[in-house]
Formats: C-alpha cells, sequence, structure tokens
C-alpha cells in the first residue's frame, strides 16, 4: 500500500525534480547576463556568431559554400569545409523554429542562451545514462551535480558560444544511448548512438573521444570474455552507420578511414567480425579441429594486420596522429614542435588546484563511485570504468580536457553519494527484507510478521522447520513488492555470495552521516556559484574591476576601439593584430583580418609575429606586402590589464623564431642576466622592435613625462619613450587598453618615412645625411 | 759623352732602382694579403687536423679559445661552455656531452671540413672566457657565425636548452637551420639497449603467458584491476601529470612562515604537495567506502556507532585539511569546514 503511494508520488516528484535541476543549471549561467548583458564572450564564440549570422541570413547552401575573404587576408579561408557546423546549425534551426511560431527572438540572443538550454538536457542525459547504472535516484543527484559543477560550467555559461555548449550534452547522451544499446542489443538503440555521435562529430573536434572510448569498451568486454551478440549488434550498427555518417562533415572527410586517431575503431570493428565469425564456425566444427583452425586464424590475421598497417603507415596512406592529439600523449611534443599549440592556456597541464577547483567535494566521491562500479562490474560498469581511468589521464594534461572528465565524475560521485544514502537512510523494514530474507536469524521484520500469523497455527502442527520455510516464503514475498531496485540488489548481493548486511542500526549514527553529507552538499552548492561567479562568467570583452571606494567600474575598451574600427575605417580596411583577436575584429569590427584564432596557418603567423617583432624598417615591408592600413594591439600598463600583448609578445617572437629564424631571435630580447625586461634595461632590440614602440608611445607624456610607471610589469619606464616614423597614432580607448595605429603611405616625395617624419618634426637634419645624398 | 755615359748609367741605375721598388712593393703588398689567408689556412687546418684526432671536437682552453676565434676567420665556431669536473656536479653538463659529441661526430661526415668547428671549453681551463660572457651557468652552447671583418661585433647565437631540449637531433637541426650545412646524427647501434629491449620483451611475453596460463586468477582478479585503476586516478586527478610535464622540484625549504611543501601560486605545485593530496584523497574516498560497504557489516550495534562516529571524524578532518589546503593555495577562497 505505502509502495504504492510512494511510487506516485516518486512519478510526479521525478520530474518535478529534473526540471527544477534545469532551471538551476541555466539560472546558475547567467551571471555574466545580469551582471553586464546579453552579450557574445571572449574569443571563438565572436566567430560562430559571426557565421551563424551567415548561415541565418543566406541559408545553408551558401554557409556550406562559404568562402571567407575577410580573414587570413591575403589567402582567405574556406569556412564551410574548416569548421563544425553543429553548434550554428543548431541555433539557425531553433531561431526558424521561433520565427515560424511568430516569436521574434534574435539570432544573438539564441546564441547567448544556447549553452544554459543545452546544460539543462545534460542534467536530464546525466540522469538517464546514471539511471542504467544504479537507479533513479543516483541518477536525480548526477543530472544535480553535473548541472551546477564549474567543471562544466566552465565553457557553458551564458554568451559563450563554443561548440563545447552542446558537445558535452552530446557526449553524454551518445554515452547513454550506447550503454542503451549495449545492455539491450538493440539494432535501433545501436542506430540512435550512431545518429548521435554523427551530431557529436558536427559539433566539436572532441568527437574523438567517443570514437576511441566505445571501441575500448567493446575490446575490454571481448577481452573479459563477454562477447554477446548485444555487443555485436549493436557496435557494427554504431560504427558502421557512424562512421558513414561522420564522413559526411566537410571538415572530417577521409579521416576516419586514414587517420590513427580513428584506427581503433576500425581495427575492433574488424575484430569484432573475425570474433563473431569464429564463433560461428565453432558450431559446425568439431573442437579440435576448431583449436588448430583457430590458432592459424589468428596468426595469419595478425601477420597481415600488422605487415598492412606499417606499409600503410609508412607509405603516407594512414597520417600520423595530428599535432594537438599527439601533444596528448607525448608531453614533451608539444613545447619542442609546436609553439602555437603551447601557447595557448587551455593547452597546458592541469594543477591538483584546477581538479578541486572544477570539481570540490566530487572529486573525492568519485574513485568511490569508481570503486562500486568495480563491485557491480556488468558490461555498463566496465564502460564507466575505462571512462573513469581515460578521462583523468587526459584531463591532467590537458586543462581543456576537464570538460570531458566532469560527467564522469559527477555520475560516478553520485553512484558513491546515493549509495551512502541508501545505507544510511533505509528504513529497517527494506533492509531486513532485502538483504537476509533467507537467513532468518535476526529478530523477525514487521512486513513479515503479519503474513505469518496464518501460518503459525500451521506451524505448529507441522513443526518449527515448515515455520521457517513459511517466513521464508512470506520474506520473499515482501522483498518482492518492495521497488525492483532493491530486489536487483538483493539478488546480485546474493549471488555474488557476500557476507550479511545489517541494517545501521542506531539513529544517531544515522543522523551524523545524514547530517554531514548534507552539509557537504551544501558547501558544494555554495562552492559551484562562488566559482561560476567569480571566475567562470566574465565576458572577457567587457571587463569589471572594483575601484577604491567600492564601486563597480565598467572596462569597456574593447568595444570602444572595435566600434571604432567600425565606424572610422573604409569597408575594406585590413588590420592586423595577433591572432587572439581576429574572431572579434572580424565579428565586431567587420575588418579584414590576417591571423585569427583560427591558428591554420603557422606561417601566416609567424608573419605578423615577425612584423611586430622586428624594427620599423623591416616591419614596414611586411606590412606594406600584406596591404595592412591599421595595426591593433592591446596594453594593459595604465590599468594593469596582465593578458596584454607585450606579456604575450614572447610567443609572438618564439612563432616568428620558428619560421624567420634569421630575422628574430629570442635571446636578442632577454637582458644579458636572462631576464625578459621593457625599462631601461630593456634590450636594444627590445626597444626597437614594432610592438614595444606601439605600446609605449607617448605613454610617458600620460605621467607628465616624470613616472611613467608600467602596471603591469611594475617596471619604472624611461621619460623619453619611443618614436614612430612608419605608424602614426589612429585611436586610443579610454583605458588604454587598445591601441590602433594606421600605417603610412610610402612619402610623396620618395623620402625614407624616418627622414620625412624627422623633417615633419622640424628637426633639423645632420649635415652629414645631407651630404650622403 | 762621359757626362753623357754618366747620365746614362745614372738613367740606367734609376730605372733599376724603380723597377726594384715597384717590385718590392708589389711583392710586399702580396706577401702582406697572402700572409691573412696564410694564417686563417694555417688555422683551419691546426684545426682540421685536430679535430679529425678526436672526432670532430676540440678540446679549448682560454688562450686556444681566442685564437680559434680571432678575427678574420670563414669558419664558424661552435662552442659548448661546460663542467665536466666531478667537483662541479653538473647533471646536465654530463647529460648533455655525450649528444654533443654525436652532433660533433657527424662532423667528419660531412664534405667540406672547413667550414665549422665543434669546441668544448670546460670551466677548470677556461675561467677567463666564461668571465667574459657573463657565463653563470653550465652547460651553454654559442655559436659563432664566420665573420671576415675584423671590426665586426662580437655576435653569437645561443641555443636555448630550455626550449629545444639536449637531444643532439634538435641540436643538430638547429646547428643547420644556421649554418647552412647538413649535419646529421648517427646514433651508435646501442647493443646494451638492444639486448636489454629483447629480454625485457620476452620477459614480458613470458610474464604474459604465465599470467594467461597460469595467473590466470590473478589478472582476472577484479581486485587487481580495481587497485590498478583507482590508483591511476588519485594519481591523475592530485596534478601528476603535470609534473610529468612540468618538473617542479619534489619541495623547498620553508620559507617565511609558508610550509616547505606548498607551491606558492594557484598554478604552481611541488611533488611532494601533489603526494599529500593524493593521500588526502584516497583517505576520504576510502572513508567514503567504509562508510557504505564496510559499517553494515558489522554486527554489533554498539561497535557500529563507534566505526560511524571514527570514519565521519576521519572523514571531516581531513576534508578540512583540504580545504585548509586549497586555502593556501587561493588565498580568496571564502569556505572552511572547521578550521
Amino acid at each position: 500500500m505505502s509502495t504504492e503511494s510512494s511510487s506516485t508520488v516518486a512519478r510526479v516528484l521525478k520530474p518535478t525534480i529534473l526540471i527544477l535541476i534545469a532551471i538551476v543549471a541555466i539560472s546558475s549561467r547567467l551571471f555574466s547576463i545580469i551582471r553586464f548583458e546579453s552579450v557574445i564572450h571572449e574569443f571563438d564564440p565572436w566567430f560562430n556568431y559571426r557565421t551563424t549570422q551567415h548561415l541565418v541570413k543566406n541559408g545553408f547552401y551558401d554557409f556550406w559554400n562559404w568562402f571567407d575573404e575577410k580573414s587570413w587576408y591575403p589567402l582567405g579561408r574556406v569556412v564551410g569545409g574548416t569548421v563544425y557546423p553543429g553548434i550554428m546549425v543548431t541555433s539557425a534551426l531553433i531561431h526558424n523554429v521561433l520565427h515560424f511560431f511568430n516569436f521574434p527572438v534574435d539570432i544573438r540572443n539564441v546564441c547567448v542562451f544556447l549553452a544554459p538550454m543545452f546544460s539543462g538536457l545534460t542534467a536530464f542525459s546525466a540522469y538517464l545514462l546514471t539511471k542504467e547504472l544504479k537507479d533513479s535516484s543516483a541518477g536525480l543527484l548526477a543530472a544535480a551535480f553535473l548541472g551546477v559543477a564549474p567543471g562544466y560550467i566552465s565553457r557553458s555559461v551564458a554568451g559563450s558560444y563554443d561548440n563545447e555548449g552542446i558537445a558535452i550534452f552530446l557526449l553524454v547522451f551518445t554515452f547513454y544511448l550506447w550503454i542503451k544499446a549495449v545492455k539491450t542489443g538493440s539494432a535501433f538503440f545501436g542506430l540512435l548512438t550512431a545518429l548521435f555521435y554523427f551530431y557529436m562529430v558536427s559539433a566539436w573536434g572532441g568527437y574523438v573521444f567517443i570514437t576511441n572510448l566505445v571501441p575500448l569498451h567493446a575490446f575490454t568486454l571481448l577481452l573479459m570474455g563477454r562477447y554477446s551478440n548485444r555487443l555485436y549488434v549493436s557496435y557494427s550498427t554504431f560504427y558502421a552507420v557512424g562512421t558513414l555518417l561522420s564522413m559526411q562533415i566537410p571538415f572530417v572527410g577521409f579521416q576516419p578511414t586514414r587517420t590513427s586517431e580513428h584506427m581503433a575503431a576500425l581495427g575492433v570493428f574488424g575484430l569484432l567480425q573475425l570474433y563473431a565469425f569464429a564463433e560461428l564456425v565453432r558450431g559446425y566444427i568439431p573442437p579440435k579441429q576448431f583449436r588448430t583452425l583457430l590458432k592459424g586464424g589468428v596468426a595469419a590475421v595478425a601477420v597481415i594486420a600488422s605487415f598492412g598497417l606499417t606499409i600503410l603507415s609508412f607509405s603516407g596512406v594512414i597520417a600520423p596522429f595530428t599535432g594537438r592529439f599527439y601533444s596528448l600523449y607525448d608531453t614533451g611534443y608539444a613545447k619542442i614542435h609546436i609553439p602555437i599549440i603551447a601557447s595557448v592556456s587551455e593547452h597546458q597541464p592541469t594543477a591538483w588546484t584546477s581538479f578541486f577547483f572544477d570539481l570540490q567535494m566530487l572529486i573525492f566521491l568519485f574513485p568511490a563511485g569508481v570503486y562500486l562500479c568495480f563491485k557491480e562490474l556488468k558490461d555498463e560498469h566496465v564502460f564507466i570504468i575505462l571512462y573513469s581511468v581515460f578521462a583523468s589521464y587526459f584531463a591532467g594534461v590537458m586543462v581543456r580536457l576537464m570538460l570531458t572528465l566532469t560527467p564522469v565524475v559527477c555520475v560516478s560521485a553520485a553512484i558513491a553519494y546515493s549509495t551512502l544514502l541508501d545505507t544510511y537512510l533505509e528504513t529497517s523494514e527494506h533492509v531486513l527484507a532485502s538483504t537476509k530474507p533467507v537467513i532468518v536469524a535476526a529478530p523477525p521484520a514487521p512486513a513479515v510478521i503479519e503474513a505469518p500469523t496464518a501460518a503459525t497455527s500451521e506451524a505448529k502442527a507441522a513443526g518449527k522447520k515448515a515455520a521457517a520455510k513459511a517466513a521464508a516464503a512470506a520474506a520473499a514475498a515482501a522483498a518482492k513488492s518492495t521497488d525492483a531496485d532493491a530486489k536487483a540488489q538483493a539478488k546480485s548481493a546474493v549471488a555474488s555470495g557476500e557476507k550479511k548486511r545489517f541494517p545501521i542500526f542506531n539513529l544517531d549514527s544515522r543522523l551524523l552521516v545524514i547530517l554531514q553529507l548534507t552539509w557537504f552538499l551544501f558547501m558544494f552548492a555554495w562552492h559551484c556559484t562562488y566559482v561560476t561567479s567569480g571566475s567562470y562568467s566574465s565576458p572577457s570583452i567587457v571587463l569589471a574591476s572594483r575601484q577604491h571606494d567600492g564601486s563597480q567600474m565598467i572596462i569597456d575598451d574593447f568595444r570602444e576601439a572595435y566600434y571604432w574600427l567600425r565606424k572610422n575605417t573604409k569597408e575594406d580596411a585590413k588590420v592586423m593584430s595577433w591572432w587572439d583577436y581576429g574572431y572579434q575584429m572580424a565579428g565586431m569590427a567587420n575588418v579584414t583580418t590576417l591571423v585569427d584564432n583560427n591558428t591554420w596557418n603557422n606561417t601566416h603567423i609567424a608573419t605578423v609575429g615577425k612584423a611586430m617583432s622586428t624594427s620599423e624598417e623591416v616591419s614596414y615591408k611586411v606590412l606594406r606586402q600584406h596591404d595592412v592600413d591599421y595595426v591593433l594591439i592591446l596594453f594593459g600598463g595604465v590599468i594593469g590589464y596582465s593578458g596584454d600583448d607585450i606579456n604575450k609578445f614572447l610567443w609572438m617572437i618564439r612563432i616568428a623564431e620558428g619560421v624567420y629564424p634569421n630575422e628574430v631571435k629570442e635571446t636578442n630580447f632577454f637582458t644579458p642576466r636572462g631576464e625578459y625586461k621593457v625599462d631601461h634595461d630593456a634590450t636594444k632590440t627590445m626597444r626597437e622592435s614594432l610592438m614595444y614602440k606601439m605600446s609605449y608611445y607617448r605613454f610617458a607624456e600620460l605621467y607628465g613625462g616624470g613616472n611613467a610607471v608600467d602596471h603591469v610589469r611594475n617596471a619604472r619606464m624611461p621619460a623619453e619613450g619611443p618614436t614612430l616614423s612608419v605608424l602614426e597614432e589612429a585611436y586610443t580607448t579610454e583605458n588604454w587598453l587598445v591601441r590602433i595605429y594606421k600605417v603610412k603611405d610610402l612619402d610623396n616625395l620618395g623620402r625614407d618615412l624616418k627622414d620625412s617624419t624627422a623633417f615633419d618634426k622640424g628637426r633639423v637634419r645632420k649635415v652629414s645625411s645631407l651630404k650622403k645624398k | 759623352m762621359g757626362r753623357l755615359r754618366i747620365g746614362r748609367a745614372r738613367l740606367f741605375f734609376t730605372v733599376v732602382l724603380m723597377a726594384l721598388f715597384t717590385l718590392l712593393i708589389t711583392t710586399t703588398t702580396t706577401t702582406s694579403a697572402q700572409t691573412t689567408a696564410d694564417i686563417i689556412a694555417k688555422k683551419v687546418s691546426k684545426l682540421q687536423a685536430k679535430a679529425t684526432k678526436t672526432k670532430g671536437i676540440i678540446e679549448l682552453d682560454s688562450l686556444a679559445f681566442d685564437d680559434a676565434l680571432a678575427k678574420p676567420r670563414n669558419y664558424s665556431m661552435v662552442v659548448l661552455f661546460t663542467a665536466i669536473s666531478p667537483e662541479f656536479q653538473c647533471v646536465p653538463c654530463k647529460n648533455f656531452d655525450p649528444e654533443y659529441r654525436l652532433v660533433a661526430a657527424g662532423w667528419s661526415r660531412i664534405p667540406d671540413k672547413s667550414q665549422i668547428f665543434f669546441g668544448i671549453l670546460d670551466f677548470k681551463s677556461g675561467q677567463s672566457v666564461f668571465q667574459k660572457f657573463n657565463m653563470n651557468s653550465a652547460p651553454s652552447l654559442l655559436y659563432f657565425p664566420a665573420s671576415d671583418s675584423p671590426e665586426a661585433s662580437p655576435s653569437f647565437d645561443r641555443y636555448d636548452f630550455g626550449k629545444s631540449g639536449f637531444q643532439a637531433e634538435s641540436f643538430a637541426s638547429w646547428i643547420n637551420a644556421r649554418s647552412g650545412l647538413k649535419i646529421d646524427v648517427q646514433r651508435p647501434f646501442d647493443f646494451v639497449a638492444f639486448s636489454l629491449n629483447i629480454m625485457g620483451f620476452a620477459g614480458t611475453l613470458g610474464l604474459a603467458h604465465f599470467l594467461y596460463t597460469r595467473g590466470g586468477k590473478v589478472i582476472r582478479s577484479k581486485y587487481l584491476w580495481a587497485a590498478i585503476s583507482l590508483f591511476s586516478i588519485f594519481i591523475f586527478i592530485s596534478g601528476h601529470m603535470w609534473n610529468q610535464i612540468r618538473h617542479p622540484p619534489y619541495s623547498m625549504p620553508s620559507r617565511d612562515g609558508r610550509p616547505g611543501f606548498i607551491a606558492p601560486g594557484f598554478q604552481n605545485q611541488f611533488g611532494l604537495e601533489t603526494q599529500i593530496v593524493a593521500i588526502t584523497y584516497a583517505v576520504l574516498c576510502g572513508g567514503a567506502i567504509s562508510l557504505m560497504s564496510s559499517i553494515p557489516r558489522i554486527e554489533s550495534p554498539s561497535k557500529q556507532r563507534l566505526a560511524v562516529i571514527i570514519w565521519m571524524g576521519i572523514i571531516t578532518v581531513m576534508y578540512s585539511v583540504l580545504i585548509l589546503f586549497f586555502r593556501a593555495k587561493n588565498p580568496s577562497y571564502p569556505f572552511r569546514l572547521l578550521f
């Protein structure tokens, strides 16, 4: 009776809780909107936003064939073929559907709110996934954890319109479908897995994680001797359909048949076919002959496969690992070979503090959940274990991959946490019924007492033995009446022959544990709110700082500069800047850029680095060759913004040196004592570099020529600042954060620009220089 | 007539004298030109002779260094500043030495052996040069390009060990990029490593075979795999990969009240620090596991209560320690549990 009503309550409660979780997940991502405004954040989102606008305006086919001549000038970029279109198509679809129903929502708002909306869906898929592993209460916990875990929020706040925003949902949901497929062995779920895998491929480069984890799971199951038709059907469906679909994305193309990242999936597919074939043959051939056949077959296949692979990879048909991926395995690789990868802060390894910062309490409940998976160890638990170990490794190597670790941490911590709650909340009748139906040694359970009353009279006659039997039967009946999960638990407990379990006898120990755990949950919630509001909600194009009197100051220099460019330059103006700002400039200022965050052409980036780090004369040639009209730099020395170009300068130099080793030399920028200095001690090369000159041009005037202090590097600058002759200052924003320079035209009289500038300033030229001419 | 003769003789004399003079002038100029080329040629042949004797390496001291680098010279020079003697305890010097010699050995394979030379200057024999170049750490590797004009300022390139590493191959490509030569590195076939590899491979195979046939139980034991998985997870989530990549010191002597095992800065850590964190995680996780699987196995209510209190105490204290630890790294973190 009680179970019936409680199940109705649960039926109502579960959706309510899930909806509440989704609301919490969405609203905790809205800090930046409330504080600032509905604006696209950071760098990459600006490109996604720009392409989405293009897609909405010009339609899908035009988007697919779009050649963007406004970036990577003069090379341009084939956008349709170099982009993961999933996120743009998703928001365009949402936009069009809303407009179809006459909701006039601006595409920008769709983009801004896309990631928070999908975080609600992610929480729901975490619920589904965990439900497959344990039960729905653990599922609810997992949904709640994943909804607010900072490790996921970091990439999905409102305005952070990036691939990861929808990709994490797809990741979790694809894994859920895969587990469902393996469990049921249905081709339908295998197909669904493939479809969502395709969606994932279209959305994020991290799909490689799925392509390797799923085959690994299948392979491990094979090794464990758990081959089944379910596995065969689900994997074959998934691989065949998923791979064919994934090849429809132009950016992926034929990679699934060529690159080593995809080889594991192909190999496991082949292995499964062979295994299935062997199983088939086994049915028709006597065992002894089968064994010899098997041995011969295995040897032949191994030899052929290794031979073929070697030939293929040496002949170049199979490409080696791509740089970004390779740097995951050989941790020293990127540092030496690809400075552009090493320069990105997302690609740095993860310190322990980041793990704790992003996951707090979950981080130590997570291994406990993995342990519980080992105890159960059904097919789906094997998957979670593999996922845990590998995601932990990858998250340790690269900060960015914390994102793939977070879902499994939430799922497995939820399993651990809900097991704890189960143990300490279970009512005695439940525990007794489920744990000791056969061994009736302890005092009988209340549920049991009712039933045997009828049996007692019978028992008197039949003796003690029968009474025990009846009691056992009644207990079994009671066990049946409790919910299915408990039954499964009891079954597995009995089946694995575990030691007997007792309830928690004392109320105080129950209370102690439950209250303490609840307190931990509160702390977790506070932590998540604190981290989200403090660290992950800054749009980074609008900055906020506190003034001395405690009032907030909004620093909006970036948009100021971009709008200046938009309004004051001719339409096809080419603006050079370091690649970090390429997407923002294209998106906000609508100008042509030389390099941007796509970083596909290292040489072009190095050329920009060279222009920044060489002297005016050398640099001017580069600028002219690339038709540059304006140069944009970031300078934080006035307000102490540490992410400015002088601090990034070393990377520009390094990247430039990689391509132009004879023209740019890193060592020349260091003082003899090996320091990176910008003040009086700065080296000659440093002082003559274009970047230095642009940054500190007229900087001393700001301080009346006296104590000019660079607040980022705490350096006292010389009173006599650098002079510029090939550039002229075009615009400097309110807080000096962005400075824009116009590249001068060639001199009308054919003079050197240096001379003409000197002449304009009315300086008397040296006689010697006149004589020479 | 006689006068005339005299005059003739005089004329003859002057002509001869002039001829002699011009001859003299021309010879002196040619000899001076020859001497510069001679000096260079002599230097080159001397260096070549030295280098061929010792597999491409020229051991330098202060005098020899100045001599070899004196201008003009038409060859470039690579000099390794090192401190190989045991009293300096320079481990990287020792590690790099064989790699350097490997590249220098590649010198003997290039066709034109007069363009570049490889020198080694040990601190013991070349202190004054070390001082002249303001060198206070070893090994340092400088490349001096060829320079014909004597008045050109001493320009050189410094090889960045931090960026390019200690490998002979990367060093060789660095040299090649600057000199335009093609010096290749041929590692001698390492029989010891090869046989070790073979033995290791055979050993692994044998072990695998043994485990497969006899130790099937061991390899199929889920407890073994659980231990391996949990261990690696603990290691990874406590920042071990960061240590692998960044090579931080294990710990530092404590300074101004800051304990020596905590590295300053949020994105920085010491080896010992991560181990402490890993152990903390392990204890906390162990507490959670025993709360859910060991405690329900205790039959006596009072013992069970005691165990619950003990484990809950451990968890609470360790969690507080963890948060305290985190606050030491991030002083603005506002939360605390016990302390």
